[in-house]
């Protein structure tokens, strides 16, 4: 390859000069003529370069090109990889061949890497050709795959041109296909630059940027502002995601005939480097129907993937809730429930829990109660439940009507460092992880926090009595909030474990440490990410929890194991939020790389690509009910996705800045978000999801018409006075909490 | 911010660097902190060459050494995270395994204990015992030793010793002098029983990097003793004798 690369420099230094057209059509002339190999063993000399090699190349390439035009591929693969030619070498007299129709200069320049000898020269003559339909022969399209080889040796120059070319025909075409291949616009324009990049073509690359990087869609702005610091290739290498953007492929929805259309017009104007890179980068999901329209594209793009294809979604998903467990709890008062509150038959007439045992049968959409396997239910949590149902019939039913009510912590003097924040289930501590590495717990009920006395003072205490529980709680140092030590970093995530008994914390110091709230100290470290792990969180039934971090991943941990059970791959970029469904089997996570997945516990795949958000996106909230998901980003708009299908049912506009927290009312009707703008905003959800409707069409394609109700369903904004808002928590009553700290500037 | 002119100049080519980048709202001390984090840097890369170059008995200092210097601190300071298919590698791999049962009813949920923080790695000695035999000698709070780990990984070290059982509190008594031995499990792993030294020698005290897990520094000491074939290099949490918490 290097003698390959010698041969386009040196062209490149010669001007385009009449002599060069004049030896390229000879060249060329006598390369279609002779229909073969043997003649056009010239072009291959001047790159080449070695004299003695031509000969034996001569003959391989001339029986390269009989296995070739016998359509036996395989073979021609074999043989070349043995030969150890290069494949533009080859393809560039395939090229010459089938271009034999042609007999002007321009056979030459149709496929790009022959371009070596003739570009220079044919860059004057192609665009005057491009009017002219020529019948290309189809019966190479494997070379031409081949040919799309990482170093795509396209005169710089002419990257330009092929560009334009696209433009004027994607704007002659008629309108209902001009938003689809529109989308072809971004991809291809970044592809272009990194490979002009790639092969420290820097002056060209620049002038290119400078050319087209205005045309391109107003959310890709933040990608274009990184795309323009990297000029040389050294750039390229410490930049994963841009790495990962080109070897991953970009994909593009684009419908059948929009998609002939562009196929006819850039294999009719040998406009091959485009096809090429289409080829190669681009993954074109063809659907039948209905080009979309621009409003439908803008919807769904903006990820640094391009969209999600259809197959990927496709997945059953169980996004039901478990069945509750029936717990009899006696029907009478409270002060009998303190002695009976196991359950046991009483004299008295005793109810069964009526959300255990509600339907017999399995509800279809929920996943079998073993399918993960999951703790069991202690005593403990058997006394929890039944708070929480007593504490579910006091709670207040929202409506449009009937808003919550808001109280708002705010952290003073937290000189903005407060980074993370988490309720417990029941609103009884609030955990706050700071950037100076600590971990601080408040009660925010009069019951203080207590620790369990030291070794010393428990063997003091009478074991037998009734109120040993209270007794091994030391008195001396009840506070109302106590301070964690132990990260070495800044603490990203915190959440609390379901029977309140753990804290998790994770930080960038790449570590979750898992605390106990009965000693106040810290348990154990996971370590696993070694790169800041931004977001945690514990199962709804414990035990399991998720975390998510710099490394691109998300990592299932249970608290006794010290390695991840799961590591969910794919994203591009940092995943940024993760949140266990209802039912513990799907893990929801939000990356930078702007798309949400949804990943199986089981066995750890992905089955649901989000794509839509223009934005990294910073918080997920799962409805109650487990059939819907939303997700905030830094674009300001939350989205609604419904998980059975995989589409995007709902837009929330409104909010101007990062939306950092999202919480779904105890019932599903009332979806919070708090933002950076120091808002707080009500959306009716109910009407949210009412309001889809699912035909057959929306179902099979993925399109759906998203009407612009955001004002319809916004309820209330409030604001707080310069307090950005960190996290939000409806009570079990229906009491929204907000949390954040004061930002005095 | 300062006005332009009297900003220093490669602190103006700061702020049009952050201007460029997209950054429009920072504090003040961020250019202080970015010109800081830039001369670091480059003085680093610039030593760095030197030394290869004179390694490499040049003259001077040319390109190659500056680009064998920035190759060599990159993969060491600035690492990146793995490329993607290493990463959906690992995770088939890991994905293939099913999800382990649950044990019932087994208590807090931890994992082994030498995975866990939650021993102590320290133990104080009472004064009371030592008046008798140690004259005039300042009793040092030692620490004891904690299990030998061969994972590097390990934030703790695990359980004490049972120096302590009964007859044995005495014994330490003999050692003369703060003399104490502190051995790194991890560096040397020949065996898990840490517990060979059985004659008292100081050694290098050195602190092993991956046991710094947290802000707590973990010095391992041997007890040495003459019973040190009861250390308990077991990984079982022992019971530590009530004498230690003698009200004091």
């Amino acid at each position: 390859m290097a003698a390959l690369q010698d041969g386009p420099v040196e062209l490149d230094a010669e001007k385009e000069t009449k002599p060069e057209i004049l030896s390229d059509g000879t060249l060329n002339i006598s390369g279609n003529t002779g229909n073969g190999a043997l003649s056009s063993s010239p072009l291959t000399a001047a790159p080449a370069g070695g004299a003695p090699k031509q000969e034996d190349q001569q003959t391989l390439i001339a029986v390269l090109q009989f296995l070739k035009r016998n359509k036996l591929s395989e073979s021609v693969d074999i043989l070349r990889r043995e030969a150890g030619l290069a494949e533009d070498q080859v393809d560039s007299l395939a090229a010459d061949g089938s271009g034999g129709g042609k007999g002007d200069g321009d056979g030459g320049d149709a496929n790009s890497l022959l371009s070596r000898v003739s570009i220079t020269a044919a860059a004057a003559p192609q665009s005057t050709l491009t009017p002219v339909p020529v019948k290309r022969s189809e019966d190479h399209p494997d070379v031409r795959v081949v040919l799309s080889a990482y170093n795509q040796q396209g005169d710089p120059s002419l990257y330009q041109v092929y560009y334009s070319d696209l433009k004027n025909f994607i704007e002659s075409v008629l309108d209902c296909h001009r938003a689809e291949l529109s989308q072809l616009f971004y991809p291809l324009f970044v592809h272009m630059y990194l490979e002009l990049v790639y092969n420290n073509n820097e002056t060209k690359a620049k002038a290119f940027f400078d050319k087209f990087s205005g045309d391109q869609e107003c959310y890709y702005l933040d990608d274009l502002r990184v795309l323009c610091s990297l000029s040389k290739k050294e750039h390229m290498k410490g930049n994963e995601a841009l790495l990962d953007f080109r070897t991953s492929r970009f994909v593009l929805r684009i419908s059948r005939d929009s998609y002939q259309l562009l196929k006819r017009h850039l294999q009719e104007r040998h406009n091959n480097q485009i096809w090429n890179i289409i080829q190669e980068h681009l993954y074109i999901d063809i659907f039948d129907g209905m080009p979309r329209s621009k409003g439908q594209i803008d919807s769904m793009s903006g990820s640094l993937g391009g969209e999600a294809k259809r197959e990927v979604n496709k997945a059953k998903v169980f996004y039901g809730l478990l069945k509750e467990p029936e717990i009899e709890v006696p029907l009478d008062d409270e002060d009998d429930e303190a002695e009976n509150e196991e359950g046991k038959p009483k004299k008295k007439k005793t109810k069964k829990d009526s959300i255990g045992s509600k339907s017999k049968k399995q509800d279809p959409n929920a996943p079998q109660q073993n399918r993960i396997p999951l703790p069991e239910l202690k005593d403990s949590d058997k006394l929890d439940k039944i708070m929480y149902l007593k504490e579910s019939t006091k709670r207040i039913r929202l409506s449009p009507d009937n808003l919550p009510s808001v109280c708002f912590y705010t952290f003073l003097n937290a000189y903005q460092g407060l980074t993370a924040v988490d309720f417990t289930d029941d609103s009884s501590l609030l955990a706050g992880g700071f950037a100076d590495s600590t971990v601080r717990v408040w009660t925010v009920t009069p019951k203080k926090l207590r620790k369990v006395k030291s070794a010393a003072d428990l063997n003091l205490i009478d074991k037998e009595s009734d109120d040993v529980l209270e007794r091994i709680m030391d008195e001396k140092t009840a506070s109302e909030s106590k301070i964690l030590h132990g990260h070495s970093g800044p603490v990203y995530g915190v959440s609390f474990s379901p029977d309140r008994n753990y804290l998790l914390s994770s930080s960038e110091d790449s570590t979750i440490r898992l605390w106990s709230l009965q000693t106040f100290t810290c348990l154990v470290g996971y370590k696993g990410h070694n790169y800041p792990v931004w977001d945690t969180q514990f199962s709804p039934f414990g035990y399991y929890f998720v975390s998510g971090g710099h490394d691109r991943v998300a990592r299932l941990w249970a608290t006794d194991h010290y390695q991840p059970l799961r590591i969910f791959a794919g994203h591009l970029a940092d995943v940024t939020c993760t949140r266990f469904h209802p039912n513990s089997n799907y893990v929801a996570t939000g990356s930078t790389d702007r798309t949400v997945r949804l990943w199986d516990v089981l066995n750890g795949n992905c089955v649901r690509i989000f794509t839509g958000h223009k934005g990294p996106i910073h918080c997920l909230a799962f409805s109650p009910n487990g059939k819907f998901l939303a997700s905030g980003s830094t674009d300001g708009r939350v989205l609604l996705w419904d998980l059975g299908h995989g589409l995007m049912i709902g837009e929330l506009k409104g909010h101007t800045d990062t939306i950092y927290a999202l919480k779904f009312s105890r019932d599903g009707e009332i979806l919070a978000s708090g933002s950076m703008d120091n808002t707080v905003r009500l959306w009716d959800a109910m009407k949210a999801f009412d309001d889809v409707e699912m035909d057959d069409f929306t179902a099979a394609t993925g399109h759906i018409h998203l009407p612009d109700n955001s004002q319809e369903l916004l309820l209330g904004t409030y604001h707080s006075k310069s307090t950005p808002v960190t996290h939000l928590h409806f009570t079990r009553r229906n009491l929204l909490l907000a949390a954040g700290a004061y930002n005095s500037q | 911010m300062a006005s332009p002119k009297t900003v220093p100049k490669d602190a103006q080519v700061m702020m049009q660097i952050l201007k460029d980048m997209g950054v429009t709202e920072y504090e003040p001390r961020v250019i202080n902190q970015m010109l800081e984090f830039t001369y670091r840097y480059v003085t680093t890369i610039i030593e760095d060459a030197k030394i290869y170059s004179t390694h490499a008995k040049k003259s001077s200092v040319d390109a190659d050494d500056i680009r064998l210097a920035i190759q060599c601190r990159v993969d060491q300071s600035f690492t990146s995270p793995p490329p993607r298919d290493f990463l959906l590698d690992i995770a088939r791999q890991k994905n293939q395994t099913p999800l382990p049962l649950i044990k019932p009813y087994t208590g807090p949920r931890l994992p082994p204990d030498r995975y866990c923080l939650t021993a102590p790695n320290y133990r104080l000695k009472s004064l009371q015992k030592k008046v008798s035999s140690s004259t005039g000698r300042i009793t040092v709070p030692r620490l004891s030793m904690g299990a030998v780990s061969s994972r590097p990984s390990t934030p703790t070290l695990g359980t004490p010793s049972v120096q302590t059982v009964g007859t044995k509190v005495g014994t330490p008594v003999s050692l003369t002098g703060q003399r104490f031995t502190v051995q790194i499990p991890n560096s040397q792993t020949a065996s898990v029983k840490s517990a060979t030294p059985t004659t008292p020698t100081v050694q290098n005290v050195l602190i092993n990097p991956s046991l710094i897990g947290s802000k707590n520094i973990l010095i391992t000491t041997n007890m040495v003793s003459q019973n040190s074939s009861s250390d308990s290099t077991s990984l079982k949490r022992k019971h530590e004798d009530e004498d230690d918490y003698d009200a004091l």
